[in-house]
């Protein structure tokens, strides 16, 4: 069975991780940071920065490539006080999109998550296995985004191609 | 298997690793027999029914957390009555 469905493997994004109290991080960064997402594995978004909730005291601020400077000026991860961490990991993570009407049949080749409305709405955003390979997954317009790690990129391009075939 | 993350809610087996038995207190060493310290260091439970597990949330968020498996039928239970 072939799917209907078109997976593009993206480009870099400016990624940086954030853990520590949302306190200690928002007075650390100022207003550069979206609101807080309100509840775990939820996102919030402005200004092109986007914020992932996804893991206890633990998130990943995400903008296009070109902000990654401006971010990082704003976010200073080598001078951030003891209390949180702020790292710099924009070239660690691969993302995809797999978009189209068959795009949740394909994710669920790969990951055991249900992808259905009602339980991975439309501000999702989560770890999980995908392949067998820690994934951050999230939906997008018209299907869903993921990223695996850097050097899984090709290796997942690979099995997205067969499993699609 | 579906395992209730603290942080996630509930989430495929998969996603976790297990993290090893939830054991006995660590006993001082130089108050215990060397048979009582072996036991301790090498005997892992195994009971028929609910027996007290860590597992790890390697591929989601990250936590690690202690659940009650029954071992004949892999249900999440209860802590039982005799275990607090």
């Amino acid at each position: 069975m072939s799917y209907d469905v078109e997976i593009v493997r993206q480009g870099l994004n400016a990624l940086f991780d954030l853990k520590g109290k949302p306190a200690a991080i928002q007075s650390w960064a100022g207003d550069v940071l979206p609101t807080w997402p309100e509840r775990p594995n939820s996102r919030s978004g402005q200004d092109a920065v986007e914020l992932y909730h996804i893991g206890r005291n633990h998130w990943i601020a995400r903008a296009a490539l070109d902000q990654e400077v401006k971010l990082g000026e704003h976010l200073r991860p080598t001078d951030c006080p003891a209390d949180i961490s702020i790292v710099q990991v924009s070239d660690t993570l691969t993302f995809f999109r797999v978009t189209g009407p068959h795009a949740d049949e394909v994710m669920s080749i790969a990951c055991p998550l249900d992808f259905h409305e009602t339980e991975f709405s439309e501000d999702a955003v989560t770890y999980s296995e995908l392949f067998s390979l820690k994934a951050l997954v999230m939906r997008c317009k018209g299907g869903f985004e993921f990223a695996v790690e850097q050097s899984f990129g090709d290796m997942v391009e690979d099995y997205l191609s067969r499993a699609t075939a | 298997m579906l395992i209730p993350c603290p942080f996630c809610g509930e989430r495929s087996e998969s996603e976790f690793i297990y993290g090893g038995p939830v054991g006995a207190d660590r006993p001082d060493p130089n108050t215990v027999s060397d048979a009582e310290w072996v036991e301790y260091l090498t005997v892992a439970p195994n009971p028929l029914g609910p027996v007290h597990e860590r597992w790890w949330h390697a591929r989601g968020c990250g936590e690690w957390l202690a659940i009650w498996r029954d071992t004949r039928t892999h249900d999440i239970v209860e802590a039982p009555d005799d275990s607090k």
